[in-house]
């Protein structure tokens, strides 16, 4: 009898080998893909063989999410790519889906015990353990993505994304007939509300009429709750759908399978989720100034500066426009981008109303840029709380 | 004379059958590796240099030896909430939650009573942090008592509450300007002190300490006799006069307390502040682990051990292997499922 | 609330509710025959990852499915194994197969994490051609939302009208009972589980291909938890599962709709709802035994050998 079990036991387990083999495509592309090198074996220093020639630095980059999410990490993890093709003697050590804040630092450590000098942490929760070691590793340069800290060997970079939001409001108000547009967000987070402002300001500047109707998922990436949240927000008459989580795939794809516009942030791959009813995105696009901020760490001329910078620098850009949008559209979305880098028009500038109607920002006066990650209300037009 | 004779023979056959366990054990561990193994083979991976990576990250230097402590003392600490209550014959799936609720009051005494110092602050914490598990494992072994729900499901369906409790308070009320899912950094009278510059924390201490004790009261103690006749046998137990709704309701809790503890651990030891959704399944864990030592403390350490090393060297598996981190849980999982097939290659297995 | 926002409301209940229903049918099936699989989440993450590759290596999502139908079952014939042949604890086996689930799809699905699959097409309700836009956009669906009611009875039917299901109830009621009736337990006890594993697959094939159309790790978000509680909630009846998952799917698409309105209904006390009521309901009805609950469930049948 036991024998006899045993096999089917081990039949069992033999096809769900065979279809862990099928289904992860016999692993074609877990072989180096050209655009995302992962971590070679020849890491271990127990393998003296295969080591071409010493790499002039070792990077580390971690995301908070899987690196292919035609989203935030794949964003991060595309211009990490582009540095290393950029500079080719750096090796790039990646790490993706790394719990937040204390479980970070278990793989912030093993990069550097892997010899790692510079460490990229890119999702929001890595900033305080990557601090936290920044004080223990003193001869390593941490840089985070978006956050706050600065020391001698902390610092922090991001694009600059309210100006291309603005943009993304022109679009969208052009395009609405509902004028109802929709907005998926994960949290109420300052950063957040602030990107709201822009859309709604953008819109309003070209569609008086047009509201932004905001709903939360409560997590950088909940498939399901997205799809709830995009859903809902559709069967209440919202006709442009864009989002702030971590992967806008979902998100875009349920507004194309009912027919609506949608708008696309991150990365700009996220266009192909929607062929039809895609109007244009914004993604980040930092390779550039992590090409740079890597090479003045091999030049030993890296200082800690507070890098912030937009789509006239290169770190962000503007998406392709899908086949609905007219060209007059087109143009005005593009104008509005060039306008508000050049400074002829200030998005946060007075006089500016929230949803109570009650003046937060007075006429003649700016909303300062160090302020822009901590905002708690929105502003006229835009429906639902910022709480 | 024949009383010495007696004990050594004693001992031997003592001998024997551990021997026969490790053996058993240690064969099943290396079938679990073989099969991941092939799994890492078909992924076009080789498992030796994965098998070596797992090793150098772990027991290799003091600092990977210090990782496996770390992520070795929730897991003490969660299969010991099990395994109290399984002595007699409660079963807790609930640590999970009632971990989260440890955390969730421990996190309140952080954050309320900043000014204290650290001598007044941790000990409030700690049982701040009891009495949120204790209270959150009442309801299972109360409705338990008088015979209304079974323990399993209540404790089970707490689970999933305890989780979105924490949300509540950390976006309603707990969340820094800047944040939203996570309360500020403990100040650091709040935080549990730790070892030789390693994450190691007093809380490994708590651990061992409670696995001490645990041994001692089980094999020494009034209680612990008593545990065990309600465990064998609750109606026989009964009749002989122990209190028996009164040892369900108080040992539920007293598992929770544990559970508790683990979470008061986590957010003012490893974490330094409560984060949503910040355990990934360690009260699960606990549960597994219990379940496979018999909650036996001497088990619970080692298999605790083994599990830490597998979880801590998956870490390094991503960046020299390019292996997903979750990965890692199919050697866990294979693990366990080949001790639960219980197969019959050893002598001595059943 | 006008009429439109109200059938918006029932519109998302129903589109999110189904994989809903089909994993707490899955459960259902499973414990009439006795099992608890607490598993069911790693069951559903295994089928999910699966479902998306082979659609996005076809192309074709109904090769998809049939997938996911494959994979959920091998899941349950694999915590099967361990739990009716090798006699193991379920809970354990459960959660072990959940560790499991977590681990096997993260690598299968590695290489589908952002990749667009074909999903399943939208067909519009039958009869309601003539409404206008707004209104017939809410009830367009995919073939797996018209099917969900439809094999909710099957399965009423299947465990209540037939000498199949008797046999899986009797098993579930007290396995020696039904031994010496002249029924196998063991085997009665496999096919529910691959009843259930089928079950669970379309839950979550139209997780996947239907309602989020990606793949991401962990993307089942805790439905195979709420899927065992609503089991609990629908009193272990095909038939009432189809309210329990509307209830629940409800609430959260009414949560929703009040956010857009600009009203905070916290999201996460509001999540705590079906486990809530679960137990409000056990203690209502007094206790497990008092209501159809099998009784010889989680109970390992050592059988007669």
């Amino acid at each position: 009898m036991h024998t006899h079990l045993r096999k089917v036991f081990v039949c069992l387990l033999c096809i769900s080998l065979l279809l862990t083999a099928c289904a992860a495509p016999a692993a074609p592309t877990a072989a180096p893909a050209p655009t995302q090198p992962p971590a070679q074996p020849t890491a271990a220093p127990a393998q003296p063989t295969a080591t071409p020639a010493e790499p002039c630095l070792i990077v580390g980059a971690l995301y908070g999410g899987p690196k292919n999410d035609a989203g935030y990490n794949q964003a991060m993890a595309g211009s990490m790519a582009a540095m290393a093709k950029n500079i080719p003697c750096v090796k790039l050590i990646e790490a993706e889906n790394v719990p937040d804040e204390a479980g970070a630092k278990t793989t912030m450590e093993n990069m550097i015990r892997q010899g790692a000098r510079l460490i990229f942490a890119t999702a929001f929760n890595h900033q305080n353990p990557a601090f936290e070691l920044s004080k223990t590793y003193k001869d390593v340069i941490f840089e985070h993505a978006g956050g706050w800290m600065m020391s001698d060997n902390f610092a922090n970079y991001f694009g600059a994304p309210p100006n291309s939001w603005y943009a993304m409001g022109v679009a969208a108000g052009s395009m609405t007939k509902s004028n109802k547009l929709g907005f998926v967000a994960a949290f109420p987070l300052g950063w957040t509300i602030t990107f709201i402002n822009a859309f709604t300001l953008g819109a309003r500047s070209v569609n008086p009429q047009a509201q932004t109707i905001v709903a939360y998922t409560f997590s950088w990436g909940d498939r399901t709750k997205e799809a709830d949240t995009t859903n809902s927000l559709i069967n209440q008459g919202v006709d442009v759908i864009t989002m702030h989580v971590d992967s806008p795939s979902t998100v875009i794809g349920t507004a194309e399978s009912r027919g609506v516009y949608s708008i696309g942030f991150q990365d700009l791959s996220a266009q192909q989720f929607a062929p039809q009813y895609w109007i244009t995105g914004t993604g980040y696009t930092l390779g550039g100034k992590i090409t740079w901020l890597t090479q003045s760490v091999i030049d030993k001329t890296w200082k800690p500066i507070f890098l912030r910078c937009g789509v006239k620098d290169g770190c962000m850009a503007i998406a392709p426009f899908g086949p609905k949008v007219p060209k007059e559209v087109q143009d005005k979305t593009l104008q509005a981008m060039k306008d508000t880098d050049d400074g002829k028009i200030v998005v946060f500038k007075g006089p500016i109303k929230d949803q109570s109607g009650a003046v937060k920002v007075a006429e003649g006066e700016t909303l300062a840029d160090d302020k822009l990650g901590s905002v708690n209300w929105f502003v006229e037009g835009v429906v639902g709380s910022p709480k | 004379m024949t009383a010495a004779v007696d004990r050594t023979r004693r001992e031997r056959r003592l001998n024997r059958r551990i021997a026969d366990a490790a053996l058993r054990y240690l064969l099943m561990l290396l079938l679990a590796l073989g099969l991941f193994g092939v799994i890492l083979l078909l992924s076009g991976k080789n498992p030796l240099h994965a098998y070596a990576d797992i090793l150098r990250a772990t027991l290799g230097s003091t600092y990977g030896f210090s990782e496996v402590l770390v992520a070795m003392t929730p897991m003490l600490i969660t299969a010991m909430a099990v395994a109290l209550p399984s002595r007699v014959g409660l079963i807790n799936v609930g640590v999970e939650g009632q971990l989260y609720m440890g955390a969730c009051l421990a996190t309140w005494g952080a954050l309320t009573f900043i000014d204290l110092p650290a001598w007044a602050l941790l000990p409030l914490m700690v049982l701040l942090g009891m009495i949120g598990g204790a209270a959150w494992a009442f309801v299972p072994g109360y409705l338990k008592a008088i015979g209304l729900v079974n323990e399993t499901i209540t404790s089970l369906l707490l689970n999933s509450v305890a989780p979105k409790v924490v949300s509540f308070f950390i976006f309603g009320f707990w969340h820094g300007p800047m944040d939203t899912n996570k309360t500020a950094n403990f100040v650091s009278a709040a935080r549990l002190p730790t070892f030789f510059g390693t994450r190691v924390d007093l809380s490994l201490i708590f651990a061992l300490a409670l696995l001490v004790l645990f041994w001692y009261v089980m094999r020494y103690s009034r209680w612990g006799l008593e545990m065990r006749a309600i465990g064998g046998n609750p109606q026989a137990a009964l009749r002989n006069g122990i209190p028996l709704k009164a040892y369900q309701v108080g040992i539920m809790c007293l598992g929770g307390a544990i559970a508790g503890l683990a979470g008061m651990a986590l957010v003012s030891g490893y974490f330094g502040l409560l984060l949503a959704n910040f355990s990934s399944g360690i009260g699960y864990m606990g549960f597994l682990i219990s379940w496979l030592s018999f909650g036996d403390p001497l088990g619970v350490l080692l298999v605790s051990f083994l599990v830490s090393v597998i979880t801590t060297g998956g870490n390094l598996l991503q960046l020299t292997q390019g292996l997903p981190y979750a990965a890692i849980n199919i050697l866990l999982a294979l693990a366990l499922y080949i001790v639960l097939a219980r197969p019959t290659f050893v002598r001595g297995a059943k | 609330m006008t009429l439109l926002a109200i059938l918006g409301i029932i519109s998302s209940a129903i589109y999110s509710g189904t994989s809903l229903l089909y994993a707490t049918l899955g459960e259902v099936v499973g414990e009439r025959a006795g099992i608890v699989n607490l598993g069911l989440e790693g069951v559903m993450l295994v089928s999910a990852a699966v479902g998306v590759a082979v659609t996005s290596r076809t192309g074709n999502p109904y090769l998809g499915i049939l997938a996911a139908l494959l994979a959920g079952v091998l899941m349950n014939l694999l915590f099967g194994y361990l739990v009716i042949t090798r006699k193991a604890n379920q809970l354990a086996s459960g959660l072990a197969t959940m560790f499991l689930g977590f681990g096997v799809s993260a690598l299968i699905g590695k290489d589908v994490v952002g990749v667009r699959i074909a999903a399943l097409p939208r067909l519009l309700l039958p009869g309601l051609e003539g409404l206008p836009r707004v209104y017939s956009s809410l009830f367009r669906f995919d073939i797996l939302v018209f099917l969900a009611v439809p094999v909710a009875i099957l399965v009423w039917w299947l465990l209540f009208r037939t000498r199949w299901g008797l046999g899986v109830r009797a098993v579930g009621e007290n396995a020696d009972i039904a031994y010496a009736s002249g029924r196998n337990p063991l085997w009665l006890r496999y096919q529910a589980l691959l009843v259930a594993g089928l079950l669970s697959g379309l839950a979550a094939a139209h997780l996947t291909i239907a309602y989020t159309m990606t793949w991401t790790e962990y993307m089942t978000g805790g439905r195979g938890f709420i899927a065992v509680a609503l089991v609990i909630f629908s009193k272990w009846h095909p038939l009432r599962a189809i309210a329990g998952a509307l209830i629940f799917s409800a609430a959260v698409a009414l949560q929703l709709a009040l956010q857009a309105a600009g009203v905070q209904v916290s999201p996460f006390l509001l999540d705590t709802l079906p486990y809530v009521l679960t137990i409000l309901a056990l203690i209502a009805w007094g206790g497990t035994r008092r209501h159809s609950a099998p009784a010889s469930l989680g109970r390992v049948y050592l059988g007669t050998e």
